[in-house]
């Protein structure tokens, strides 16, 4: 691991002037459990280190008539077992406790979750150059792909791998960006970008731009999320599929639905398709695996990973009736 | 009481007192041997609070002043030519001590050693070894042994790629299938496996006056401390090899690694110790694999399920390695005339295999247990009950002899009864639903007889104190807590009363810890050395108490008469008078002829399987085991849980994947490579028959190391079988293999 220099600005203006000043590839620090790791394996470099831990007011989480505030240097644990977060947002709360493993929960952080790096074997791998790292192709198109993506693919085939992000997605959420203009504000849905947008890059953060917070609305009448994740074991996994529902209004037919899943793209990924075609329908097993399998139509499995179109259909038909 | 107290005041009777009342987790409580007060009983580790508390010193903990740390730079490619290797640079940077050019010429596989540096700190040789500059010529390379097999394939070796390896023959095979009224023919498939032991291979090697000694994490001090002698060309007196603490190597630390080798040429060159570490990848990649096998059994029998044939056909590749020969269950386990075996060897651009807990016997348990399991299917019989039927009394595989003692069928019997065997499905499959729970069982044959010959000492002082001492290590069985048990039951004294040395060379010689051999190797050398210091001791108090010595009880830390126990003296008022320790040498006798020595064992599994999901959940496991006398329930359940888990974990999570196309592996880290967290695992119940084998040593035992790995992922696919009512026939059996299996069985039926 090569050397670096390390910062410990006091402000998030401070974090930002760091940022924006460009001496050389500065990379930000909250938790710091992927960081780390691609820094020591040596998938990245770095010249500079922004460590977030002394700013303050970025890890709390505040409940008001607009909604919820979470603070990007929340933790994964704190934002779990947060009694506001948990009873308006359930599927939050179940989104944050099965992620990884309870150690990696206590350090790592709702923004540093969102934006964190794909997991993908050829990625993480410092041996090769992929298409993520400037290389001429993407290794998992032919290679070994079983938990690569089968929406949204090309010509980058990684999955978005945070469990957050779908379930933040499916109910809304905003992320607050500061920037050396001041702040900004996003819709989660514009804040990923596929790889035909910028092939290197998960998101839309302009160079001197970090995540400050990200914030819900209210819980309309009747609201209710859940989220499920199918893993291979039965901790420390990333999702093989995933699903994150919101509805809002009457049980069997809600008013809304919006359904994201996990481990299918390179971002969290929206289907809208679905949610239409069961608006004002009565949802039933066979009514939402009607509409799932509509919307397969459009996956594009590779050689090892088209039993996600399974897991896909299973998964929204269990989460959404687990809300119905 | 916590378990923490029982160690902190030693008081161990806790534990038998509060067995009769709180069984710890078994469901059958342990009946030790009237004779023993430790043997046989629950004893926790002697080691078991420094381990604990981290003051237990690992290769990894072990630091020394003036210490260098070595790098190693390894192959990047699975098939390359090195044109040319400049370490100029690196050798021109400070900090850098020592740099070794340790390959020329071919790399083979990805991982391979090409050189070393020695520096003051770790990141210093990080820093030399990216300083290296070497230009390959990349080399086409085959990665799967598929690959391999195929016409034109490139050459992994000097030799074809497949290499017949292995071949047996017993009656006559076309004979055996002309008389038989049921066939069938299958084929499983396991994949390559890494051992990852918790603690990564590590060396300290410090060459100081001609002589060397090697801290060292592994299984085998004094095998380490032979193979080094060989490598580095230096008379073996002059070598010392220690590890007092080492963290686990499941068969890939079994003796001297070439990274050792190179931290002492490194120690010789810079005149200061060398220590050097392995990274995970590294043990990913260059220190050993279970090897992959394809096997296909063809079998036939007679409607009422006797065995007429058994025909075995193995592909298995070792990577640059040997593949591991998986058809000894086969040979052995079943009363079967007649046998045929045909074993394969294929290499290809990978790591090398090392044994992997039961090398051979896991893949081949698998495979042989799946297909008794279908066989007993397509005969329309209880699996249970097919195998009962072919029950064999002796070791119709190796020698013909009979067995010297076998308590399977009591395993069946415990095992079947504690998982409900009754209660399973009839028809695989048959269970309504998407959620579909199933039954299944495996049979467990190995060695584990101990090696003649290992010897060991008991020193007895002046003082009363008494040492046990044997060249053995403890890579977490628990051989410290039963070389101060059976000293201390043959001595009448207490485990507490005892020090145990081992885990060094200059102590007297026993085998590696592999094959299982350590308990039923040690523990015999350590009683016959026992005994001698007990006759001795009934002497001298014989001499003090004025009777015969013959009529003398050792106990309790006393010496007294068995017809008047009032005439005693304590133990150490019989040394008082001495003025040099005593020293008693035992040895672990022969084997008596004309018997087969085995261990046996049968898991029970029941699992749960989700049909839209294809994940697979393993609800219980009854594992049974028959190794002669057991020496400590404790250490003996926390062997069958280690096992259990790494066959779930091998059943259901672990699979090295690797990239055919730039011949990398691409799970070198313990993300991808999936292991079984405390999320996955069952259920557990220990059964042990727990009966002294009448000739085998003189404490009766067998050893308990690869027994329990061996059975349980077979049972474990057996029970996903009897659940689904499809074998998936391959490991790992992940989400999209058992969709995959699931579609095949709905497309076919």
């Amino acid at each position: 691991m090569k050397s670096f220099r390390w910062a410990e600005p006091k402000s998030v203006e401070q974090a930002v002037a760091l940022l924006a000043a460009g001496q050389g590839k500065t990379y930000l620090m909250s938790g710091g459990t992927d960081l780390l790791g691609q820094l020591k394996e040596g998938i990245i470099e770095a010249d500079v280190v922004v460590d977030l831990a002394a700013i303050p007011g970025l890890s709390d989480i505040r409940k008001d008539k607009d909604g919820l505030k979470i603070g990007a240097l929340t933790t994964i644990a704190e934002l779990a077992s947060d009694p506001a977060a948990g009873q308006d947002y359930p599927g939050l709360r179940r989104a944050g406790s099965v992620i990884a493993s309870p150690q990696l929960r206590n350090m790592g952080t709702v923004g540093g979750n969102i934006c964190q790096r794909p997991r993908c074997w050829y990625f993480r791998n410092a041996g090769i150059i992929c298409f993520k790292k400037g290389g001429d192709r993407c290794f998992a198109f032919e290679g070994r792909n079983k938990y690569h993506a089968i929406f949204g693919g090309s010509p980058c085939y990684i999955v978005y791998p945070s469990d957050l992000a779908p379930m933040l997605l499916a109910l809304d959420a905003v992320v607050a960006i500061a920037t050396p203009q001041g702040e900004r504000t996003l819709p989660l849905g514009k804040f990923y970008a596929l790889p035909d947008v910028d092939v290197q890059r998960e998101n839309v953060l302009a160079p001197g731009e970090l995540v400050r917070e990200v914030r819900l609305p209210p819980p309309a009448k009747g609201a209710r999320s859940a989220y499920l994740k199918l893993e291979e074991r039965g901790a420390w996994d990333f999702a093989l599929v995933s699903c994150a529902v919101a509805a809002s209004g009457p049980a069997r037919s809600p008013s809304s639905l919006r359904i994201a899943m996990g481990g299918v793209a390179p971002i969290p990924w929206r289907l809208s398709g679905v949610e239409a075609a069961l608006k004002g329908k009565s949802l039933t097993d066979a009514a939402i695996r009607t509409a799932v399998r509509a919307a397969l139509k459009e996956a594009v499995p590779l050689s090892e990973n088209g039993y996600k179109s399974a897991l896909v259909e299973t998964a929204v038909s269990r989460a959404v009736l687990s809300i119905a | 009481m916590k378990t923490d107290d029982i160690i902190e005041d030693g008081n161990l009777d806790y534990l038998r007192d509060a067995m009769g009342a709180e069984p710890t987790g078994q469901e059958q409580p342990p009946t030790p041997p009237a004779e023993f007060r430790w043997v046989g009983w629950p004893v926790p580790r002697v080691d078991g609070r420094l381990i604990v508390t981290g003051r237990a010193k690992y290769i990894h903990d072990l630091s020394f002043e003036g210490m260098l740390h070595a790098r190693i730079l390894r192959s990047p490619y699975a098939s390359a030519e090195i044109v040319s290797l400049d370490t100029t640079a690196a050798e021109a940077l400070p900090g850098v001590m020592g740099v070794l050019k340790l390959k020329e010429g071919r790399v083979k596989y990805e991982g391979e050693q090409v050189a070393a540096v020695a520096a003051v700190d770790e990141t210093t040789a990080d820093t030399a070894i990216e300083l290296i500059k070497v230009e390959y010529k990349e080399l086409p390379h085959v990665i799967s042994a598929e690959a391999a097999m195929a016409e034109g394939a490139p050459r992994v070796q000097d030799a074809p790629n497949v290499q017949k390896f292995n071949e047996y023959t017993r009656g006559d095979i076309d004979q055996g299938f002309a008389s038989a009224e049921v066939t069938l023919e299958r084929t499983y498939r396991t994949r390559f496996e890494i051992h990852h032991p918790l603690e990564t291979h590590a060396s300290v090697a410090w060459w100081k006056d001609d002589e060397l000694t090697v801290w060292d994490s592994t299984q085998a001090v004094h095998n380490t401390h032979d193979g080094l002698a060989r490598m580095l060309n230096i008379p073996a007196g002059k070598l010392r090899v220690i590890c007092q603490y080492m963290g686990g190597g499941f068969g890939s630390k079994l003796g001297a690694n070439e990274h050792t080798a190179a931290a002492a040429r490194l120690s010789q060159l810079t005149g200061r110790p060398v220590k050097v570490a392995l990274s995970r990848k590294e043990n990913s990649l260059c220190v050993g694999n279970r090897p992959s096998t394809v096997i296909t059994i063809k079998g036939g029998a007679k409607k009422d399920g006797t065995l007429t044939a058994l025909h075995l056909k193995n592909y298995t590749s070792g990577g640059v390695g040997r593949g591991d020969r998986s058809s000894e269950p086969l040979r052995d386990i079943y009363k079967c005339p007649n046998v045929k075996v045909e074993e394969y060897t294929v290499f290809i651009n990978a790591g090398g295999s090392r044994p992997t807990r039961a090398p051979g016997h896991v893949q081949g348990t698998f495979a042989l247990e799946g297909f008794m399991e279908e066989f007993a299917g397509e005969l329309g019989m209880d699996p249970l009950e097919l195998r009962r039927k072919n029950y064999s009394t002796s070791n119709l595989g190796q020698t013909g002899n009979p067995y010297s003692s076998k308590g399977l069928d009591e395993c069946y019997t415990l095992g079947a009864e504690k998982i409900g065997w009754a209660k399973r499905n009839k028809k695989p499959g048959a269970a309504p639903g998407t959620k579909k729970r199933g039954l299944g069982m495996a049979t467990q044959i190995w060695w584990g007889a101990g090696t003649p010959g290992t010897a060991a000492e008991v020193k007895v002082h002046p003082d009363g104190s008494v040492e046990a001492i044997c060249g053995t290590q403890d890579i977490g069985g628990g051989t410290r807590t039963f070389m101060a048990t059976v000293t201390a039951d043959t001595l009448g004294l207490e485990p507490k009363d005892i020090t145990v040395k081992l885990g060094d060379t200059t102590y007297p010689w026993a085998p590696n810890s592999g094959g299982s051999q350590t308990a039923p190797s040690v523990a015999p050398a350590i009683r016959d050395a026992a005994l001698k210091a007990a006759d001795w001791l009934k002497e001298l108090a014989a001499k003090k108490l004025k009777i015969p010595a013959a009529g003398i009880v050792i106990a309790g830390g006393k010496l007294f008469d068995k017809a008047s126990p009032e005439k005693s003296i304590a133990f150490a008022d019989c040394l008082r008078d001495q003025y040099r320790e005593a020293v008693f040498q035992g040895l672990r006798g022969d084997l008596p002829a004309g018997f087969a020595y085995n261990s046996f064992g049968a898991h029970f599994a029941e699992v749960e399987v989700d049909t839209e999901t294809g994940q697979v959940k393993v609800l219980r496991v009854a594992a049974a085991h028959e190794i002669g006398r057991v020496l400590n329930r404790l250490t003996a359940e926390s062997q069958v849980a280690g096992g259990i888990t790494q066959g779930l974990s091998a059943g259901l999570f672990e699979e090295r994947v690797t990239d055919e196309y730039s011949g990398k592996m691409l799970n070198t880290n313990l993300e991808d490579y999936k292991i079984a967290t405390a999320e996955d695992m069952p259920e557990m119940t220990f059964l042990f028959v727990d009966k002294p084998d009448p000739r085998i040593n003189n404490l009766g035992d067998k050893g308990l190391g690869e027994p329990p790995r061996i059975p349980s992922t077979a049972a474990i696919a057996n029970a996903v079988y009897n659940a689904i009512g499809v074998h998936l026939r391959e490991i790992p059996m992940t989400p999209d293999r058992v969709l995959k299996a699931l579609a095949a069985k709905e497309a076919g039926s």
